[in-house]
Protein backbone atom coordinates (compact mmCIF):
# COMPACT_ATOMS: atom_id res chain seq x y z
CA UNK A 1 0.00 0.00 0.00
CA UNK A 2 2.85 2.35 0.80
CA UNK A 3 4.33 1.80 -2.63
CA UNK A 4 1.04 2.83 -4.07
CA UNK A 5 1.11 6.26 -2.49
CA UNK A 6 3.53 8.10 -4.83
CA UNK A 7 1.21 7.60 -7.78
CA UNK A 8 -0.79 10.81 -7.58
CA UNK A 9 -3.72 9.94 -9.79
CA UNK A 10 -4.47 6.60 -11.34
CA UNK A 11 -5.95 7.05 -14.80
CA UNK A 12 -9.72 6.96 -14.74
CA UNK A 13 -11.13 3.90 -16.46
CA UNK A 14 -14.12 3.94 -18.73
CA UNK A 15 -16.28 5.45 -16.00
CA UNK A 16 -16.79 8.72 -17.78
CA UNK A 17 -15.10 11.92 -18.83
CA UNK A 18 -12.82 13.29 -16.16
CA UNK A 19 -13.01 16.84 -15.13
CA UNK A 20 -10.82 18.88 -12.90
CA UNK A 21 -13.68 19.81 -10.66
CA UNK A 22 -17.04 18.28 -9.93
CA UNK A 23 -19.65 19.98 -12.02
CA UNK A 24 -22.43 21.74 -10.23
CA UNK A 25 -26.02 20.64 -10.71
CA UNK A 26 -27.24 21.70 -14.08
CA UNK A 27 -24.61 24.31 -14.66
CA UNK A 28 -26.41 26.24 -17.38
CA UNK A 29 -24.65 28.78 -19.58
CA UNK A 30 -25.39 31.63 -17.20
CA UNK A 31 -21.77 32.65 -16.94
CA UNK A 32 -20.04 34.08 -19.97
CA UNK A 33 -16.66 32.79 -18.89
CA UNK A 34 -17.64 29.21 -19.64
CA UNK A 35 -14.82 27.55 -21.51
CA UNK A 36 -16.34 24.33 -22.71
CA UNK A 37 -19.72 22.74 -22.64
CA UNK A 38 -20.05 20.00 -20.10
CA UNK A 39 -22.49 17.25 -20.83
CA UNK A 40 -24.77 16.49 -17.95
CA UNK A 41 -24.16 12.98 -16.73
CA UNK A 42 -27.13 10.75 -16.16
CA UNK A 43 -27.33 7.86 -13.74
CA UNK A 44 -26.92 4.76 -15.83
CA UNK A 45 -28.98 2.65 -13.46
CA UNK A 46 -31.87 5.11 -13.55
CA UNK A 47 -31.88 5.06 -17.34
CA UNK A 48 -31.99 1.27 -17.38
CA UNK A 49 -34.43 1.25 -14.45
CA UNK A 50 -32.41 -1.05 -12.28
CA UNK A 51 -34.05 -1.71 -8.93
CA UNK A 52 -31.53 -4.13 -7.57
CA UNK A 53 -27.83 -4.11 -8.32
CA UNK A 54 -26.74 -7.72 -8.32
CA UNK A 55 -23.36 -8.31 -6.76
CA UNK A 56 -22.98 -11.48 -8.82
CA UNK A 57 -22.88 -9.64 -12.14
CA UNK A 58 -19.29 -8.54 -12.13
CA UNK A 59 -19.38 -7.13 -15.63
CA UNK A 60 -22.11 -4.75 -14.47
CA UNK A 61 -20.04 -3.49 -11.54
CA UNK A 62 -16.71 -3.30 -13.31
CA UNK A 63 -17.23 0.09 -15.03
CA UNK A 64 -17.76 1.68 -11.62
CA UNK A 65 -14.55 0.39 -10.13
CA UNK A 66 -11.03 1.58 -10.80
CA UNK A 67 -8.40 -0.82 -11.98
CA UNK A 68 -6.96 -0.94 -8.51
CA UNK A 69 -10.33 -1.84 -7.08
CA UNK A 70 -11.53 1.50 -5.79
CA UNK A 71 -15.17 2.43 -6.15
CA UNK A 72 -15.44 5.41 -8.47
CA UNK A 73 -17.05 8.51 -6.96
CA UNK A 74 -20.39 9.73 -8.17
CA UNK A 75 -18.93 12.88 -9.63
CA UNK A 76 -17.11 10.79 -12.21
CA UNK A 77 -19.76 8.27 -13.08
CA UNK A 78 -22.85 10.42 -12.67
CA UNK A 79 -24.66 7.77 -10.66
CA UNK A 80 -27.52 9.06 -8.52
CA UNK A 81 -27.12 8.85 -4.77
CA UNK A 82 -29.62 6.03 -4.36
CA UNK A 83 -27.93 3.83 -6.92
CA UNK A 84 -24.48 4.74 -5.70
CA UNK A 85 -25.47 3.43 -2.28
CA UNK A 86 -26.68 0.16 -3.73
CA UNK A 87 -23.66 -0.02 -5.96
CA UNK A 88 -21.32 0.36 -3.00
CA UNK A 89 -23.09 -2.46 -1.24
CA UNK A 90 -22.91 -4.69 -4.30
CA UNK A 91 -19.21 -3.98 -4.83
CA UNK A 92 -18.46 -4.75 -1.20
CA UNK A 93 -20.31 -8.03 -1.42
CA UNK A 94 -18.53 -8.95 -4.62
CA UNK A 95 -15.21 -8.20 -2.95
CA UNK A 96 -16.05 -10.51 -0.11
CA UNK A 97 -16.39 -13.50 -2.38
CA UNK A 98 -13.36 -12.63 -4.52
CA UNK A 99 -15.34 -11.52 -7.55
CA UNK A 100 -13.80 -8.06 -7.29
CA UNK A 101 -10.47 -7.10 -5.75
CA UNK A 102 -10.04 -5.15 -2.52
CA UNK A 103 -6.82 -3.90 -4.02
CA UNK A 104 -4.99 -5.39 -6.94
CA UNK A 105 -1.57 -6.63 -5.98
CA UNK A 106 1.23 -6.02 -8.40
CA UNK B 1 -41.26 -17.13 11.37
CA UNK B 2 -41.37 -15.55 8.04
CA UNK B 3 -39.57 -17.17 5.22
CA UNK B 4 -36.20 -15.76 4.38
CA UNK B 5 -34.24 -15.84 1.17
CA UNK B 6 -30.54 -16.30 1.05
CA UNK B 7 -27.77 -16.50 -1.47
CA UNK B 8 -25.00 -18.85 -0.58
CA UNK B 9 -21.81 -18.90 -2.60
CA UNK B 10 -18.88 -21.08 -1.84
CA UNK B 11 -15.55 -21.59 -3.54
CA UNK B 12 -13.83 -24.96 -3.71
CA UNK B 13 -10.23 -25.75 -4.44
CA UNK B 14 -9.75 -25.85 -8.22
CA UNK B 15 -8.41 -29.39 -7.91
CA UNK B 16 -11.60 -30.75 -6.36
CA UNK B 17 -13.17 -33.51 -8.45
CA UNK B 18 -16.74 -33.00 -9.70
CA UNK B 19 -18.13 -35.86 -7.63
CA UNK B 20 -16.92 -34.30 -4.42
CA UNK B 21 -18.56 -30.98 -5.26
CA UNK B 22 -21.78 -32.82 -6.05
CA UNK B 23 -21.47 -34.55 -2.70
CA UNK B 24 -21.00 -31.26 -0.84
CA UNK B 25 -24.03 -29.79 -2.59
CA UNK B 26 -26.19 -32.80 -1.78
CA UNK B 27 -25.23 -32.71 1.90
CA UNK B 28 -26.07 -29.01 2.00
CA UNK B 29 -29.43 -29.72 0.41
CA UNK B 30 -30.06 -32.41 2.96
CA UNK B 31 -29.23 -30.20 5.94
CA UNK B 32 -31.41 -27.48 4.46
CA UNK B 33 -34.41 -29.79 4.31
CA UNK B 34 -33.71 -31.04 7.83
CA UNK B 35 -33.81 -27.51 9.21
CA UNK B 36 -37.00 -26.48 7.52
CA UNK B 37 -35.39 -24.83 4.52
CA UNK B 38 -35.13 -25.57 0.85
CA UNK B 39 -32.48 -25.14 -1.80
CA UNK B 40 -34.19 -23.42 -4.70
CA UNK B 41 -31.41 -23.27 -7.21
CA UNK B 42 -27.93 -24.64 -7.65
CA UNK B 43 -25.56 -23.10 -10.15
CA UNK B 44 -22.06 -24.29 -10.78
CA UNK B 45 -20.13 -21.40 -12.20
CA UNK B 46 -17.10 -23.58 -12.72
CA UNK B 47 -13.48 -22.70 -12.25
CA UNK B 48 -12.86 -19.01 -12.51
CA UNK B 49 -10.16 -16.60 -11.58
CA UNK B 50 -10.49 -15.01 -8.18
CA UNK B 51 -9.83 -11.32 -7.75
CA UNK B 52 -7.28 -12.02 -5.06
CA UNK B 53 -5.48 -15.02 -3.70
CA UNK B 54 -7.39 -17.25 -1.31
CA UNK B 55 -5.70 -20.19 0.40
CA UNK B 56 -2.73 -19.70 -1.93
CA UNK B 57 -4.97 -20.30 -4.93
CA UNK B 58 -5.56 -17.95 -7.82
CA UNK B 59 -8.52 -19.87 -9.17
CA UNK B 60 -11.49 -21.46 -7.54
CA UNK B 61 -14.55 -23.49 -8.36
CA UNK B 62 -17.60 -21.33 -7.64
CA UNK B 63 -20.91 -22.85 -6.60
CA UNK B 64 -23.97 -20.71 -6.08
CA UNK B 65 -27.07 -21.76 -4.13
CA UNK B 66 -30.31 -19.85 -3.65
CA UNK B 67 -32.22 -21.00 -0.63
CA UNK B 68 -35.32 -20.45 1.44
CA UNK B 69 -35.15 -20.77 5.17
CA UNK B 70 -37.57 -20.51 8.04
CA UNK B 71 -35.00 -20.93 10.79
CA UNK B 72 -31.93 -18.88 11.38
CA UNK B 73 -30.16 -21.95 12.71
CA UNK B 74 -30.04 -23.40 9.21
CA UNK B 75 -27.52 -20.82 8.04
CA UNK B 76 -25.42 -21.43 11.11
CA UNK B 77 -25.38 -25.13 10.40
CA UNK B 78 -24.63 -24.70 6.70
CA UNK B 79 -21.75 -22.37 7.42
CA UNK B 80 -20.40 -24.74 10.04
CA UNK B 81 -20.44 -27.54 7.50
CA UNK B 82 -18.70 -25.44 4.88
CA UNK B 83 -16.07 -24.40 7.38
CA UNK B 84 -15.40 -28.03 8.25
CA UNK B 85 -15.15 -29.17 4.63
CA UNK B 86 -11.56 -29.06 3.50
CA UNK B 87 -12.27 -28.54 -0.19
CA UNK B 88 -14.16 -25.32 0.49
CA UNK B 89 -11.83 -22.35 0.72
CA UNK B 90 -14.35 -19.51 0.96
CA UNK B 91 -18.05 -19.06 1.44
CA UNK B 92 -20.51 -16.24 1.83
CA UNK B 93 -24.18 -16.07 2.73
CA UNK B 94 -26.25 -13.01 1.92
CA UNK B 95 -29.78 -12.45 3.10
CA UNK B 96 -31.78 -11.03 0.25
CA UNK B 97 -35.49 -11.10 1.11
CA UNK B 98 -35.60 -7.53 2.39
CA UNK B 99 -33.90 -6.19 -0.69
CA UNK B 100 -36.21 -8.15 -2.95
CA UNK B 101 -39.15 -6.76 -1.04
CA UNK B 102 -37.84 -3.26 -1.56
CA UNK B 103 -37.30 -3.96 -5.23
CA UNK B 104 -40.85 -5.23 -5.66
CA UNK B 105 -42.14 -2.14 -3.94
CA UNK B 106 -40.21 0.08 -6.33
CA UNK B 107 -41.46 -1.84 -9.34
CA UNK B 108 -45.03 -1.60 -8.08
CA UNK B 109 -44.61 2.11 -7.49
CA UNK B 110 -43.27 2.68 -10.97
CA UNK B 111 -46.01 0.64 -12.58
CA UNK B 112 -48.56 2.59 -10.64
CA UNK B 113 -47.11 5.84 -11.89
CA UNK B 114 -46.84 4.55 -15.44
CA UNK B 115 -50.51 3.63 -15.37
CA UNK B 116 -51.45 7.08 -14.14
CA UNK B 117 -49.35 9.12 -16.49
CA UNK B 118 -50.97 8.35 -19.87
CA UNK B 119 -54.39 9.29 -18.56
CA UNK B 120 -53.65 13.00 -18.36
CA UNK B 121 -53.00 13.64 -22.07
CA UNK B 122 -55.84 11.29 -22.97
CA UNK B 123 -58.26 13.01 -20.64
CA UNK B 124 -57.64 16.51 -22.00
CA UNK B 125 -58.87 15.90 -25.58
CA UNK B 126 -61.79 13.87 -24.27
CA UNK B 127 -62.87 16.69 -22.01
CA UNK B 128 -62.39 19.38 -24.64
CA UNK B 129 -64.95 18.43 -27.33
CA UNK B 130 -68.18 18.39 -25.26
CA UNK B 131 -68.25 22.13 -24.48
CA UNK B 132 -67.93 22.96 -28.20
CA UNK B 133 -71.24 21.49 -29.44
CA UNK B 134 -73.15 22.65 -26.38
CA UNK B 135 -71.89 26.16 -26.91
CA UNK B 136 -73.02 26.00 -30.52
CA UNK B 137 -76.40 24.64 -29.51
CA UNK B 138 -76.76 27.48 -27.05
CA UNK B 139 -75.80 29.96 -29.74
CA UNK B 140 -78.30 28.35 -32.16
CA UNK B 141 -81.02 28.29 -29.53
Amino acid sequence: MSEQQPIPRPPAPSGGPREGRPSGPGGGPRRGKRQYFRKKKVCRFCVEKVDFIDYKKVEMLQPFVQERGKILPRRMTGTCSKHQRWLGLAVKRARNIALLPFATEL
Amino acid sequence: MAERLYDLIFICMPTTPEEEIAKIVSTLEQTASEHGGKVEKVEKWGTRRMAYRVAKQREGFYVYLALHSTQGSLIKELERRLKVTDAVIKYMTVRLDEEIKRQQKLVAHREHRARRRPRKPAAAPAAAPPPGPTAEQQAAG
